[in-house]
C-alpha cells in the first residue's frame, strides 16, 4: 500500500520544515542571520498506465493515462538573502554591511570563512577579530595607544593618536561577494565557506563592483520575521497531522481488506 | 459466476490508486508550484456469453491535472518567481526541455538562473539566462523582463503548451509536454513571491474518507458474495 508510505514522506517534509522554523526562531537575534526556508519537490512517477496506449479493441488511445505520484522530498533549505535591518549599538568596532558581501575571516585551519558579523574585536595583541577570536584577512592592528578609531563606508581603518591631530590611515577591510550567496556552506558561528555551488570570492574593495559598504556603530539584524515563522509553523504543524490521518485511513482500509475470508 | 468478483476488484484496485493519489496530494501540500492531481474512473464494458448481455466495470484509467492558481507567499527573495494566471517556465534537463511553475531559483557559480535542483531557467529565446555577478540589483518585471542594475538583460520565456491535458509528470515539480509551446501574451510574474501548492487540505481529507468509505463498501460486497456462494454449496450439498 503505497499511500502508507507517501503520507510518510509527507511527513517527514513537515518535520524538515518545522526542523527550519525552529532553528529560524531560536536564530531570531542572531547577528546578520539569514532566514532560512525548506523547499520541498515531489518524488517520481509510477506510470500505471502510460498516455497513447490502446484502451480499447477499437483501438482508440488514452489520452492521459495514469500517472501515481510517490510523495515528497526535501530539494533545498534555502536561505533567504536579504539586508536585515541595521541596530545602532555605538561601538567603534561594530560594523554593519550595507549591501551585498561577507568579512573574510582566517579559520584556525587556515582555511577562510566568510561572515556578515561585524560585531568584531580586538585580540590581546591589538588584532582586529570575530567575537570568536578569528582574525579578519586582512590582518589589522590596532596600535595600543590609539585614542579612537573611525571605519568609514569604504572599510577604510583611521587610529587617532593623542598627540597628532590628523588620523592615521591603518588599512582596509575588503568584501567578498559570490555569485550565489545561497550556495555557501554554513560552518556555524555565523560563518560561511566557499563551495562549487557558491562560486569563488570575489575579493575587494567596499563600493566597487556592486559590493556594500560599511557602517560604523551599527550591527546587522536577524532578517526572521516571526510572524512568517509562527504561521508556517501553524501551516506545518496542519500539514503533519494531515498526513497522519492518511496514515490511519490507508492503515483502515488495510484492515478491511485483511477482513475477508 | 464470479463476475461480481471481478467487478468488485476493478473497483477495489481504482480506489487504492485513487488513495495513492490522495496521499500524493496531501504530501505536496507545502511543495511549492505543486499541481493537485487526481483519478478519475471510467466504464470498462466487458461482453458476456450470454445473448446481448455485457458487464461493466470501473477502472481508474484517467488522470487530471488541476490547474487552479495556487496561493502567493511572499518571500522577499529576489528570484523567487510566481506566475500569476497561465504559464510554466521552461527548465533545461539533461533529457530535453521541461515545464514548471515552481519558481524559487537561485544563481548557480557560473551565475545563471536555476531551480533549486540545479537546472537552468530558459528565456523566450530558449537560452539561459545570465545575470551578471557584481549586480546589485536584479528586478524582475511582470512580463519576464529581467533587468539588473536597471538594464534589461533577458526576458523569461513563460509559454503554455498547445493541449494542457497531453502535460506528463515528473519529478522536481516539473512536467514533460512534447507537443508545441505557444508563448504566453500577457504573463503575470510577481517577484519576490512563490507560488505555493494549489492542494487543498479541506477537499483531499473528503476525498480520502469518501474513498476509504467506498473501499469498505467493495469489502462488504465481497463478503457478501463469499456468504451468498458458501451458502449455495451448502444447500446443494444438502439435497444431494
Amino acid at each position: 500500500m503505497n499511500a502508507l508510505k507517501i503520507a510518510a514522506t509527507g511527513m517527514a517534509a513537515q518535520q524538515t520544515r518545522v526542523e527550519v522554523i525552529s532553528h529560524n526562531l531560536a536564530n531570531m537575534n542572531t547577528t546578520a542571520y539569514n532566514a532560512r526556508r525548506a523547499e520541498f519537490a515531489d518524488l517520481h512517477y509510477e506510470q500505471v498506465a502510460r498516455a497513447g496506449s490502446i484502451s480499447s479493441s477499437s483501438g482508440t488511445e488514452l489520452p492521459t493515462g495514469v500517472q501515481l505520484g510517490m510523495g515528497v522530498r526535501t530539494a533545498a533549505i534555502a536561505m533567504n538573502v536579504m539586508q536585515g535591518s541595521l541596530k545602532e549599538t555605538g561601538g567603534d568596532l561594530d560594523l554593519a554591511i550595507e549591501g551585498r558581501g561577507y568579512i573574510e575571516v582566517q579559520l584556525p585551519s587556515g582555511a577562510s570563512a566568510y561572515t556578515r558579523d561585524g560585531a568584531l574585536k580586538l585580540s590581546g595583541e591589538g588584532q582586529l577579530v570575530t567575537s570568536d577570536g578569528f582574525p579578519v584577512i586582512p590582518d589589522l592592528t590596532i596600535p595600543e595607544d590609539a585614542r579612537a578609531v573611525t571605519i568609514n563606508a569604504d572599510g577604510e581603518v583611521y587610529a587617532y593618536f593623542a598627540d597628532q591631530p590628523e588620523p592615521q590611515l591603518l588599512g582596509q577591510i575588503s568584501l567578498a561577494t559570490f555569485v550565489n550567496d545561497m550556495g555557501l556552506e554554513a560552518i556555524g558561528g555565523n560563518m560561511y565557506r566557499e563551495t562549487p555551488a557558491s562560486g569563488q570570492p570575489q575579493i575587494g574593495a567596499p563600493a566597487q563592483d556592486g559590493r556594500g559598504t560599511f557602517r560604523q556603530g551599527y550591527l546587522e539584524s536577524s532578517s526572521v520575521d516571526a510572524v512568517r515563522e509562527i504561521t508556517e509553523l501553524i501551516e506545518a504543524q496542519r500539514g503533519y497531522e494531515l498526513n497522519a490521518k492518511v496514515i490511519t485511513a490507508a492503515d483502515q482500509m488495510l484492515g478491511a481488506t485483511t477482513q475477508i475470508r | 459466476m464470479d463476475n461480481i468478483g471481478y467487478v468488485a476488484l476493478t473497483r477495489q484496485a481504482g480506489l487504492l490508486r485513487e488513495m495513492q493519489a490522495v496521499a500524493n496530494n496531501i504530501a505536496n501540500a507545502s511543495t511549492t508550484g505543486f499541481r493537485r492531481e487526481g483519478v478519475l474512473f471510467a466504464e470498462v464494458i466487458a461482453a458476456l456469453p450470454v445473448e446481448g448481455g455485457n458487464l461493466s466495470m470501473a477502472d481508474a484509467r484517467v488522470r487530471y491535472t488541476d490547474r487552479a492558481q495556487g496561493v502567493l507567499r511572499e518571500t522577499g527573495n529576489p528570484l523567487d518567481l510566481a506566475i500569476e494566471g497561465p504559464g510554466y517556465f521552461n527548465v533545461e534537463t539533461p533529457d530535453g526541455t521541461a515545464l514548471t511553475r515552481a519558481g524559487a531559483f537561485s544563481l548557480s557559480a557560473q551565475s545563471e538562473l536555476v531551480t533549486m535542483d540545479g537546472l537552468r531557467v530558459l528565456d523566450d529565446g530558449g537560452a539561459p539566462i545570465f545575470i551578471p555577478p557584481d549586480a546589485a540589483t536584479v528586478s524582475v518585471a511582470a512580463d519576464g523582463t529581467i533587468s539588473a542594475d536597471n538594464r534589461p538583460l533577458a526576458r523569461l520565456g513563460l509559454v503554455i503548451p498547445d493541449d494542457p491535458a497531453a502535460l506528463t509528470r515528473r519529478d522536481g515539480v516539473m512536467f514533460n509536454y512534447d507537443g508545441p509551446l505557444a508563448p504566453i501574451e500577457n504573463p503575470g510574474l510577481r517577484q519576490g513571491f512563490v507560488e505555493g501548492s494549489n492542494v487543498s487540505a479541506v477537499s483531499e481529507i473528503t476525498r480520502m474518507i469518501e474513498v476509504q468509505r467506498s473501499y469498505e463498501l467493495g469489502q462488504k460486497l465481497l463478503d457478501q458474495e463469499h456468504e451468498r456462494i458458501s451458502g449455495l454449496t451448502r444447500t446443494l450439498g444438502q439435497r444431494a
